[in-house]
């Protein structure tokens, strides 16, 4: 416990102490162990207040509030991200024209001994480098989106393979994570632009490697279901039933939302048969059991309209919004209610400016208000 | 009865109501665990046992169904690696009035009809019908029962169906006789537009090898959309049978686990993508029974139902496909056996049957090969030029043997062989080029190994073997097959007949009718491998 002072140097054999001087050892009992204030950026970010994370960056840099290397690249993730959010796209990619190589050593904690005396390896937060490649689909570079991603797919793997050989189980947990968030990104980006077959050869690797999993057969049924191929979403949804009624396999849902899964989808047969008084059936059971359910209650609302009922389709959906509406505001659900409003109003400049004013006082940063089409 | 303009209670709404799609995005969810620490992070084993927890304690009580979450986490965390994927489930109704719609598919619109007045309205007349350019089709009417009223902020909803089939412009005419306040009986007219286009359009192709008729079919989409061909089906006309033919399953399907969940689907690419298909037919009477119709043939026609978004069916039925016209032929010179190989300069002998099919007596005959002289010809009778065949009587056949010799390698067509009828002075035109045949060099290996692999570009499996015939002569001496590079070239996507991945050992059955007209038929087998 004592401490030697030296001339205004402190010199300390205190174990207790160096260990606070390196600020990742050992102490991950708050968020704010990690990176300075590192719990506002999370809450901010929660809550969608992405302007304001912005001005958190600009105060912090101004007044040079961060002190370790790590902590830089942090803040730098978090306003890039938040740039993009508010679709700020180009000056999300000049932030990220200021970094250097990712894998250059002024990223390493090695190259830091000062900060980071027992450490080694990247400070790089994994999101960065996703984001870096995401920026140039966002400013009509496609192509270039898609080489980076595949990149980092293959950077990924190259690790994994790495940490595998090494039997570092918690590593290859992570890395095995983010090859299948990669994965699931990639085919994002052809699904959007309609490459059915080389998203569904990305994704069979996925189920390859993780055939139980009921989120990825369900979504790969949706994906089917899209393209056509009714019998073969068929199947997929069946062998979700199964796997619920087998016992639920990981951690990934509870019982409730497995059980409202199997339900959803349930719906999706019907409705693609035309019988949407068995879907509507279906997801009134989902809503029953999770009121929060927003996919059930927007795709419920949508067999009302197919049912000739758009007066009741209406009010499923604006009661969403007045009930739950941190979880029921989304772009999508706004654009079928405006659909809805253009149906039934002749005049529905006036109730989608209403909709868009409760919007506009109610809705994060980051949502895009031009799915109102005012 | 009055059509003012503009003063209108009632105004029709329209919004097609083709089936919905799911929204797809690419999300910007993130891990705050990848957001907050470096990528090497759990390297570290005390990183690695504490900071889960402190994300999972950081989290409140968010998944858990059933209590709202006042914030907007979702937007922002990815609660599943798969959530990146931006399917959540959600269904968007279709977007526009106008959207592409094709022959074949069925027309679904929402109509309602407001009364955007302080006023009631009475006695509403509705009718909905389609006008195209050659007719008036009508969807609804309720004037035999007409709405009794529609009050001040009311509305009148229907939806009505039409299978679409004619092509070009297409009205939506709704019309509205009504009651206004005033006792007035006005007429409301409102006209909405859209276009017809064609989804498909099937190229087929005859080929007749002896007995077997070939079909092949190629599809074309034209729409702005992936079609998912549901049902391709060929309809063979009264005495005719068919089978489909396909590739064989390659193996990096066969050996996947996930095969019986999850079958790739046959979808053609929007904007101009193809799909061949591939047909025998069998005349279903057969020998001497066979009934040759003079004139065309036909031999059936297909049906077609494809599937959009969300299993958004159409269907076409294509106009009737044609054979080749059967001429009656007085006598028919067929093969029977012939070597699959032979050696250049060794002679070898081929077994024809000469068969009359009229209903008397005829011959006898004399046969030879003619066209060219000897040098030209890669194929030529060894050793007396002329046969002399006996009389054969009516509807009889009679067996004999073409003695011949190659003087050329590579695949040989066998022609010009000519019957002559000497009693009734009759010259028979060059019978139909017959079967060619593989040559080698003397004492060469047999090095016949070759992958072939279905009509679209499919890789070869690993163990191809790189050229075919590293040397000598092919097909009309002008191509050459150089197999070395992993996938098929362009070259096979247009030949449909070739549908099977040979491995050692397997007979393959080459037909090049489409490219390579001077050949019909060629054999061959695949030897064993170093």
């Amino acid at each position: 416990m004592d401490v030697e002072q030296n001339d205004g140097q402190t010199l300390t054999s205190d174990l207790q102490a160096l260990s606070v001087s390196d600020p990742l050892s050992n102490q991950f009992s708050s968020l704010n162990d990690l990176c300075y204030e590192a719990s506002s950026l999370q809450e901010l970010a929660s809550r969608g207040s992405w302007r304001s994370i912005l001005d958190k960056v600009v105060r912090a840099r101004k007044l040079s509030l961060l002190q370790k290397p790590h902590e830089h690249l942090i803040y730098l993730c978090y306003n890039v991200l938040a740039l993009t959010k508010l679709r700020k796209y180009g000056e999300a990619s000049e932030e990220l024209d200021s970094l250097e190589d990712f894998d250059s050593a002024r990223y390493k904690y090695e190259t830091h001994p000062e900060h980071y005396p027992n450490r080694s390896g990247s400070m790089v937060p994994f999101a960065l480098r996703w984001i870096h490649a995401e920026i140039p689909q966002r400013l009509g570079k496609r192509q270039e989106t898609l080489d980076r991603l595949y990149s980092l797919l293959d950077f990924v793997r190259t690790k994994l393979k790495e940490k595998e050989s090494k039997n570092m189980n918690f590593c290859v947990d992570r890395w095995k994570k983010r090859e299948a968030f990669l994965i699931s990104s990639i085919s994002s980006h052809h699904l959007s632009h309609k490459e059915f077959s080389v998203c569904l050869a990305l994704l069979r690797q996925l189920l390859n490697s993780d055939p139980s999993n009921p989120i990825l057969l369900s979504k790969l049924g949706y994906i089917q279901m899209q393209l056509g191929d009714l019998e073969g979403s068929k199947a997929l949804f069946n062998r979700v039933e199964t796997l619920m009624t087998e016992g639920n396999p990981g951690a990934l849902l509870d019982e409730v939302q497995f059980k409202n899964l199997v339900n959803r989808n349930k719906a999706l047969i019907y409705l693609v048969g035309k019988d949407y008084v068995s879907a509507v059936r279906e997801y009134e059971e989902c809503i029953e059991r999770d009121p929060t359910d927003v996919v059930a209650i927007n795709n419920k609302a949508l067999c009302l309209m197919y049912l000739r009922d758009l007066s009741d389709s209406i009010k499923v959906l604006e009661n969403a919004l007045e009930r739950i509406p941190t979880v029921a505001l989304n772009e999508t659900i706004v654009v079928n209610l405006c659909s809805m409003y253009e149906l039934a109003y002749v005049n529905h400049s006036d109730i989608k400016r209403t909709l868009s004013n409760w919007i506009a006082r109610v809705a994060p940063d980051d949502f895009d208000s031009s799915c109102t089409r005012i | 009865m009055s059509a003012t303009a503009g003063s209108h209670s009632l105004a029709f709404r329209v919004m097609r109501l083709c089936r919905p799609s799911f929204h797809v995005e690419n999300p910007l969810q993130l891990d705050p665990l990848d957001l907050l620490t470096g990528e090497d992070i759990f390297d570290d084993p005390s990183a690695a046992s504490h900071l889960p927890r402190l994300f999972s304690r950081s989290k409140a009580s968010t998944n858990k169904s059933g209590e709202a979450d006042l914030t907007y986490r979702n937007r922002f965390e990815l609660q599943n690696p798969t959530d990146a994927m931006g399917i959540p489930g959600f269904l968007v109704l279709p977007q526009s009035f106008g959207r592409a719609i094709y022959l074949g598919e069925t027309f679904c619109s929402y109509i309602s009809i407001n009364n955007s007045s302080n006023f009631e309205v009475k006695d509403v007349m509705i009718k909905a019908e389609i006008q195209t350019e050659r007719q008036r089709i009508l969807l609804l009417d309720t004037s035999k029962s007409p709405v009794e009223s529609i009050r001040s902020g009311g509305r009148y909803d229907f939806i009505v169906e039409h299978d679409v089939k004619e092509l070009g412009a297409h009205t939506l005419v709704c019309t509205a006789l009504y009651n206004d306040n005033d006792g007035e009986r006005k007429y409301l007219p409102q006209f909405f537009k859209f276009i017809v286009a064609n989804p498909l359009s099937v190229r087929t192709k005859v080929r007749t090898v002896k007995d077997n008729t070939f079909l092949e079919a190629c599809i074309e989409n034209h729409t702005k959309s992936n079609l998912y061909m549901d049902q391709v089906d060929f309809e063979p006309a009264q005495n005719w049978s068919t089978t489909i033919l396909k590739a064989d399953e390659h193996y990096s399907e066969i050996n996947c686990q996930t095969r019986e969940i999850f079958k790739p689907p046959i979808l053609i690419r929007s904007g101009g993508g193809i799909y061949n298909y591939l047909y025998q037919l069998r005349m279903s009477s057969h020998g001497s029974e066979q009934v040759k119709v003079e004139g065309s043939n036909i031999l059936g026609k297909f049906q077609i139902t494809w599937r959009a978004n969300l299993g958004e069916p159409g269907r076409l039925q294509t106009q009737h496909i044609l054979g080749s016209p059967i001429s009656h032929k007085e006598i028919e010179l067929q093969l029977v056996e012939v070597p699959s190989k032979t050696i250049s300069g060794m002679p070898f002998l081929i077994h024809l049957k000469l068969i009359n099919q009229t209903d008397k007596e005829m011959g006898p005959f004399e046969v030879w090969m003619s066209g060219g002289n000897s040098h030209e010809k890669s194929i030529t009778v060894n050793g007396l030029q002329k046969l002399v065949l006996p009389k054969v009587e009516a509807s009889g056949s009679t067996d004999f043997n073409l003695n011949l010799i190659a003087t050329r390698l590579g695949v040989q067509k066998i022609t010009g062989i000519t019957v002559f009828d000497v009693r009734d002075k009759k010259t028979y035109d060059p019978l139909p080029d017959l079967e060619g045949l593989w040559g080698y060099y003397p004492g060469d290996p047999l090095e016949n190994r070759f992958l072939l692999v279905a009509g679209r570009n499919a890789p070869c499996s690993d163990n191809a073997s790189s050229t075919l015939f590293a040397s000598g002569s092919f097909i009309d001496h002008k191509i050459r097959w150089d197999l070395t590079c992993r996938t098929i070239p362009a070259l096979w996507q247009f030949t449909a007949f070739i549908s099977y991945v040979v491995n050692l050992g397997h007979r393959v059955v080459l037909d090049f009718g489409l490219h390579f007209p001077t050949v019909r038929r060629a054999q061959s087998s695949c030897s064993g491998n170093t």
